[in-house]
């Protein structure tokens, strides 16, 4: 065992000597984790106008002008789709808010002083905020709307003899009268005003309650992707640092042979078995060190927050596993160092790509995803991804451990077997 | 004891190493000296176990040599100096015999004490530290040496160690090897250098075409090998050039003809017998 260990110990000291080795396993997909996740957490800010679906069920000329000042508001996008489809998007996370006007609404908001204008409001519970701010700017309209109609003596007399005619129908008592006289001097309100000088400084609702009633439901939305985009980036990069450190072992024995040094292995007093689980055992050492390292900065500085630290480690153990059996094998393919060089990156850069390693997986089409099982780094990203943000539950894990440890297992007996002991 | 008993190997339809035979004993520097291809490296990997004879038996200390590389216990008592340097050129000296201390067995204070004397038996003490790849050909070979006793084997083979060295480090070498021989170790020393073999080897087993030529020590060898030496005389500007085996007989003989003014007188060594035994055409 001592030996084994000083045979990993020495490989690993090498690889970090190396400088290409050190930028494959390290620097390189270290870069990668900030650059793609500072990338997509400025796409994931989106556009500057937070979408909202907008339903219109009252289909009145007063709903629309509601909906042209929504469109005029700042800070929103409205788009106008029919109900199923608006919650489809919230459902699937693409939209975070659906406003409904639904019939009546019209009617309400020309004459508000009988029933407020009323909306419904659907939202993904996670985004709070934004619908917080769309609760807003929804306030915001219903009481501009209202101020226009003050300030309106033609619409507001219209709508105090609409109400007139109701009053006048109920039976007689003095809070009805007293009503009536009010809604008849009412039209008068904005001209006393306008003549006092006080227009600007009188709110639309000022003296009302909301001029909106905001009936707020919520739907949980499927979650695409991660809240914050470094949680992909780095478990790509975890990917990487495999992939990186794989190819450089798969390397090492290779270069042992050029430069003789597997002779004076074989000539000392170990075994073949040594030498294959003392790779081994370096291959995983120092994936493992790399990897965890590589999600520790993650975690402390970008704000990563894996769902299970319990099952980050497990899939981090996996993730190496397959790796150290798929640098045995890219050992006995390539030959030479430039051959396995060549080889290990040839076969490793289209299948991460089929394998979610380049653009992350959630945004790649069904189709793609489902053809990326063939590849052990779409397994490799499930398992980070499971443990940092998709929440996976110990069993959800199991499958993609499984298959990696599998993979690892047979590709490095497959290796193992195959190795060539000369050292010419 | 590192007995060769009618050992043969074959590549293909060449064969390297044609029924050798020869045993090595302890507290002697064994020459194996043959012409570029004779099949001096590939003895000694058949004597390592890197290669398996296809007839004959490879044995060590009268025991049947395991030839299966992957059976480490017989490998415990011997160490290899390759001829083709065999370093870890990223990491230290130091480091390089420290790691292959451990992968015999060492650890601990028996390892550091090994790896100071290695280094200081490299002459390599102050820069133990420098990683390889920044050493001079010459210090690179003294260390490949110095990986290959770190273990304190009892058989030392060293294949052309003297390759690509200034005359300073190959006196450091040879002064070593000395130091093995006295310290009872059994060195087989390949080499193409006759001068080497015939100042360190106390006994040389010629070897061409993979076959054995001659084997004894360096005087028995001139002396059956070696024919007559050269008796040069210069009178006036004329140089001449005599063979003989009796210089004084025939110096007399001329001296009787004509004034002589001047005379020298070589004798055959090594490389005469290794070229008589060799031929001089040129191999590869
Ligand atoms: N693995 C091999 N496969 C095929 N031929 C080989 C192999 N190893 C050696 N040979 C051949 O066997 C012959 C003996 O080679 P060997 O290396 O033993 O010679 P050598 O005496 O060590 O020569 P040198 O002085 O050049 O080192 C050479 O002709 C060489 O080409
Ligand atoms: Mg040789």
């Amino acid at each position: 065992m001592n030996k084994i260990v000083a045979m990993a110990a020495k490989d690993i000291h090498i690889l970090f000597r190396d400088k290409l080795g050190f930028f494959f396993t390290v620097f390189f997909p270290l870069m990668m984790a900030i650059f793609f996740g500072a990338m997509f957490a400025g796409l994931s800010r989106g556009p500057a106008n937070i979408p909202i679906a907008l339903v219109d069920q009252d289909r009145t000329s007063a709903s629309e002008r509601f909906i042209e000042r929504l469109g005029q508001a700042s800070g929103l996008a409205v788009e106008q789709i029919p109900r199923e489809e608006a919650l489809e998007q919230v459902r699937r996370g693409r939209t975070a808010v659906m406003v409904t006007l639904t019939p009546g609404f019209g009617a309400a908001l020309d004459n508000p002083f009988v029933t407020t204008p009323e909306v419904e409001m659907t939202v993904d519970p996670t985004q709070f905020a934004v619908a917080g701010m769309v609760r807003g700017v929804l306030l915001e309209a219903a009481g501009a709307e209202l101020q226009d109609l003050m300030s309106d003596p033609a619409r507001l007399g219209a709508a105090n003899s609409q109400n007139s005619l109701f009053f006048e129908s109920l039976p007689p008592s003095d809070a009805r009268d007293q009503m009536l006289t009010f809604l008849d001097l009412s039209p008068r309100v904005s001209s006393l005003i306008d003549e006092m000088g006080l227009g600007a400084a009188t709110g639309g609702n000022q003296g009302f309650g909301p001029p909106l009633e905001i009936e707020q439901t919520e739907v949980q939305a499927e979650r695409p992707g991660p809240t914050n985009s470094y949680a992909t980036s780095f478990a790509q990069a975890m990917l990487w640092t495999l992939i990186g450190g794989s190819v450089s072992f798969s390397m090492s024995i290779a270069i042992e042979r050029s430069r003789g040094t597997l002779m004076r292995l074989l000539v000392a007093p170990i075994t073949a078995r040594h030498l294959l689980a003392a790779k081994g055992l370096a291959c995983l050492g120092a994936t493992l060190f790399t990897s965890t390292a590589l999600i520790t900065l993650g975690i402390t500085v970008f704000d990563v927050r894996p769902t299970s630290y319990p099952l980050l480690a497990l899939a981090l153990l996996c993730g190496s596993i397959c790796f150290c059996g798929i640098m045995m094998a890219l050992s006995v393919i390539g030959g030479t160092e430039q051959a396995a060089a060549g080889i290990g990156w040839g076969l490793s850069l289209p299948l991460s790509m089929l394998g979610g390693g380049m653009v992350p997986l959630f945004l790649m089409p069904e189709w793609m995803q489902t053809l990326g099982n063939i590849s052990p780094m779409k397994w490799t990203l499930m398992a980070y991804e499971g443990a940092i943000w998709r929440g996976f539950t110990l069993n959800e894990m199991l499958l993609p451990c499984a298959v990696l440890v599998a993979i690892g297992v047979l590709a490095f007996t497959l290796g193992a077997r195959n190795l060539r002991w000369d050292t010419g | 004891m590192l007995v060769f008993d009618h050992v043969s190997k074959s590549f293909g339809d060449l064969r390297a190493v044609d029924d050798l035979s020869f045993e090595v004993e302890a507290g002697e520097v064994f020459g194996l000296l043959g012409p570029n291809g004779a099949g001096k490296t590939t003895a000694i990997n058949m004597a390592v176990g890197l290669l398996e004879p296809d007839e004959g038996v490879v044995r060590f200390a009268d025991e049947a040599f395991d030839r299966d590389p992957r059976d480490a216990e017989n490998r415990r008592s011997l160490g290899l100096a390759p001829q083709s340097i065999a370093l870890y050129e990223q990491i230290g000296g130091a480091d390089n015999l420290r790691f292959f201390g451990r992968l015999h067995g060492l650890r601990g204070t028996d390892l550091e004490e090994r790896v100071v004397a290695c280094l200081d038996f490299a002459d390599l003490t102050d820069v133990g530290k420098k990683v390889v790849s920044k050493y001079s050909g010459g210090m690179k070979r003294r260390l490949n040496l110095a990986v290959a006793i770190i273990h304190d084997p009892e058989l030392v083979l060293l294949d052309e160690p003297t390759v690509g060295v200034d005359p300073q480090s190959r006196n450091a070498i040879f002064e070593r090897v000395e130091q093995l021989r006295d310290a009872g170790k059994e060195v087989v020393y390949t080499t193409h250098y006759m001068e080497e073999a015939q100042r360190l080897c106390d006994r040389v087993a010629i070897i061409d075409r993979g076959r054995l030529m001659a084997l004894d020590t360096v005087p028995a060898l001139i002396e059956a090998h070696g024919g007559p030496g050269n008796l040069v005389v210069r009178t006036g500007d004329s140089e001449s050039r005599h063979e003989t085996t009796d210089p004084l007989g025939t110096l007399a003989e001329l001296q009787a003809r004509q004034a002589v003014d001047h005379f020298q007188y070589l004798p055959p060594d090594l490389e005469t017998v290794f070229l008589n035994l060799t031929g001089r055409a040129l191999r590869d």
